[in-house]
């Protein structure tokens, strides 16, 4: 980062969705640790489960990692290889970033056609036509009717049987809540990415990549050495 | 002859600066729309479902979790000084105190990285303060840290388990042996060293202080106890208890708990530095508070960024072997492999050589999801253990954690220590000669592998 301080943590709005995107990392897996423990104890201790509690787990857990990505681009935390970029001179790094920048702007869109493309008959919705680029809406047949294995139907969101399913009550919640994050979370790496794109363009930043996990343990590190001193 | 445009691509967005994940996953959608009827909407389903289809790999979330309470409160510190009354009085004590300790966070974390800072950024200090070089400091942590990944409980392991359908147990029973074995080679060279060069010995602080230390650090240590009891039972009175995704949540729980109410090295109850902690008396509002405080919040988020940043490339991985089990490619490995007369002793060394060189570009887990199925049709027919074959790519992953240009190892010790990196190459080369006497002896001898397992679990019943 060649900035004094994170390009995101500048303006209100930034700091204002930097929280919210942290919590909502932190509240998921918290959540997710909390039923999977009261789900071991019911068990032993009173011979009962949450049945639905593990198709959450699992669903909380792709929740978790798919919202999260967009996060990752934007914090530059993603592992990727830069032995090779960082030994070549200013001119060709650069250029390499922006052909590596592309590259992931184009993984995103895909990713976003084909995350519109699953979720939408689930939605009542058409899929988009086109085997790379969408070209259109084709009618697609709707899915709304399907429902999870388990996962009970909440109150609040009764509304979506009049809005999708032709006014048919849920009897379980439908398979459309949980995969709404797919076109959710394409849209937001895709926004990331463009705008990583850009930061490079600009020289604002000069890669996408962190070269190794504990990158960031490091720094927090060096910089408790630096304040001992 | 698509397969092999397929990697020429992958590794080419690799060595520009492509993110793994993204290399893997965009040369695979590739790929798929232009040699096969796959659509963009299965791949996205095929994304969804790496997490959501997959339970095993949700230890992966939980067992990060277990270990960032673990390194944020102080557990760290207190196994360093047990470790140290126990072995501190040797040759080379603080060296082997060093080694001792790493292998016991490395029962604690399932990480190497994290055994390294967690360790390193304290003993790596001490040593040089009671008049070790710091080389010699920066090789030997260097070297104990890849235990993470050997010594149960173990991310790599997990997603090995999860690639190849065999049982989590059974893996992290197996690394239980190989683990000692590998810290004890460490420290018997650490010691013959340390009397050849005469390093310094620290004083034998008696067995008070060895009972001392150990009941400081055994809340800590009792989360291995809860691990391992929870997954194969009491032996003799129970079975197991709970799946080893449970128990790395019930593990995350209870790290939870000795942080922040038994250790109290952070939430509500710490106080400023050199005061000490509050006890829950004094403040039992801390009961509610902790589950929202700061410190909670942020170890949560920490381990939430690390499941995103491990999963990403995972999922990814797993879009990469959906390609290249449709495309029939471990089929075609195996027979093009076992038509070149390959046996299972020259089948070992090229998987360890694949290992060597793939672990130079890729993250050990990326590496196992993709390789895994390469190669385990190939060993189930050469009649190789997959158990014993797990082991064999763990271990291969240690040392790749280890060897230049890019073991990830290194980087961090280079920056714990901060050194430069060749240094930390050179401080690592003679203990990375010791693993690799490890690893011939590993991959010829696999009853050091499966006999843990065998005698707990019984022999193993492969159905696919």
């Amino acid at each position: 980062m060649q900035d004094d301080q994170k390009f995101w943590l500048r303006t209100r709005l930034g700091r204002f969705v930097n929280e919210l995107e942290e919590n909502v990392i932190a509240l998921t897996l918290g959540i997710m640790t909390v039923l999977t423990f009261v789900n071991v104890v019911l068990r032993y201790l009173f011979n009962a489960s949450l049945i639905w509690g593990l198709e959450l787990v699992l669903v909380l857990f792709a929740w978790l990692v798919l919202l999260g990505l967009s996060y990752g681009v934007k914090t530059t935390m993603h592992l990727g290889v830069d032995a090779i970029t960082n030994i070549l001179p200013d001119r060709p790094r650069r250029l390499t970033a922006i052909i590596a920048a592309l590259a992931c702007v184009l993984y995103a869109f895909l990713l976003m056609k084909g995350a519109w493309d699953y979720w939408a008959p689930f939605a009542s919705l058409d899929v988009t036509s086109g085997r790379w680029f969408p070209t259109g809406f084709t009618p697609t047949r709707t899915r709304a009717f399907m429902e999870t294995d388990q996962v009970p139907m909440p109150f609040f969101l009764n509304f979506l049987s009049g809005l999708i399913n032709d006014g048919d009550s849920y009897g379980k919640l439908p398979d459309v809540v949980p995969y709404t994050v797919l076109p959710v979370a394409a849209a937001l790496l895709l926004f990331r990415f463009v705008q990583a794109t850009w930061r490079i363009v600009t020289g604002a930043s000069i890669s996408l990549i962190a070269s190794h996990e504990a990158e960031e343990a490091l720094e927090d590190l060096n910089t408790s050495r630096a304040e001992g001193n | 002859m698509e397969v092999a445009l397929l990697f020429i691509m992958i590794v080419t967005l690799l060595l520009i600066g492509v993110p793994i994940a993204v290399s893997l996953g965009l040369s695979s959608i590739l790929f798929l729309l232009m040699y096969s009827d796959t659509t963009l909407g299965s791949v996205a389903q095929e994304l969804f479902q790496a997490m959501a289809g997959h339970y095993t790999l949700l230890a992966i979330p939980f067992f990060v979790l277990a270990s960032s309470f673990m390194s944020t409160g102080g557990v760290a510190t207190r196994i360093i000084r047990f470790s140290v009354a126990c072995v501190g009085h040797l040759r080379g004590g603080l060296a082997i105190a060093g080694v001792f300790a790493s292998m016991l966070f490395a029962a604690l974390s399932g990480s190497s990285p994290a055994t390294v800072v967690a360790i390193g950024s304290i003993v790596i200090g001490a040593m040089v303060k009671a008049g070790y070089t710091k080389e010699f400091a920066a090789g030997v942590i260097c070297n104990a840290g890849t235990l993470g990944i050997l010594i149960p409980p173990s991310i790599v392991m997990v997603v090995y388990a999860s690639a190849t359908d065999v049982s989590v147990g059974r893996m992290f029973l197996a690394g239980v042996i190989p683990g000692i074995m590998a810290g004890t080679m460490l420290m018997i060279t650490i010691y013959v060293m340390a009397r050849v060069k005469k390093l310094p010995a620290g004083d034998w602080v008696g067995w008070g202080e060895v009972g001392a230390s150990f009941k400081d650090a055994s809340w800590g240590l009792l989360l291995i106890v809860i691990i391992m009891v929870g997954i194969y039972g009491i032996p003799g009175l129970t079975g197991a208890i709970f799946t080893p995704t449970e128990a790395a949540a019930v593990a995350a729980v209870y790290a939870f708990i000795a942080a922040t109410f038994i250790y109290r090295d952070m939430g509500p109850l710490k106080t400023a530095a050199g005061q000490p902690n509050r006890a829950l008396w004094q403040q039992p509002s801390a009961l509610i508070t902790g589950f929202f405080h700061r410190d909670t919040r942020k170890t949560l988020f920490e381990a939430g960024k690390l499941t995103i940043m491990l999963m990403f490339i995972i999922a990814n991985a797993l879009i990469l072997k959906q390609v290249l089990t449709e495309q029939q490619v471990p089929q075609q490995v195996a027979t093009a492999l076992l038509g070149a007369g390959l046996g299972p002793i020259s089948f070992l060394i090229v998987v360890n050589v694949i290992l060597l060189i793939g672990g130079q570009f890729m993250e050990p887990s990326g590496l196992i999801v993709i390789v895994a199925p390469l190669v385990f049709p190939i060993a189930l027919k050469l009649g190789i253990d997959p158990i014993h074959l797990g082991i064999i790519m763990v271990v291969n992953m240690e040392i790749g954690m280890i060897t230049p240009p890019v073991g990830l190892n290194l980087f961090v010790t280079s920056g714990v220590a901060q050194m430069p990196m060749m240094a930390v190459v050179r401080a690592a080369l003679p203990f990375l000669a010791v693993l690799f006497v490890f690893l011939i002896i590993i991959t010829y001898v696999p009853w050091i592998s499966t006999v843990l397992p065998m005698a707990l679990m019984g022999p193993e019943i492969i159905t696919n």
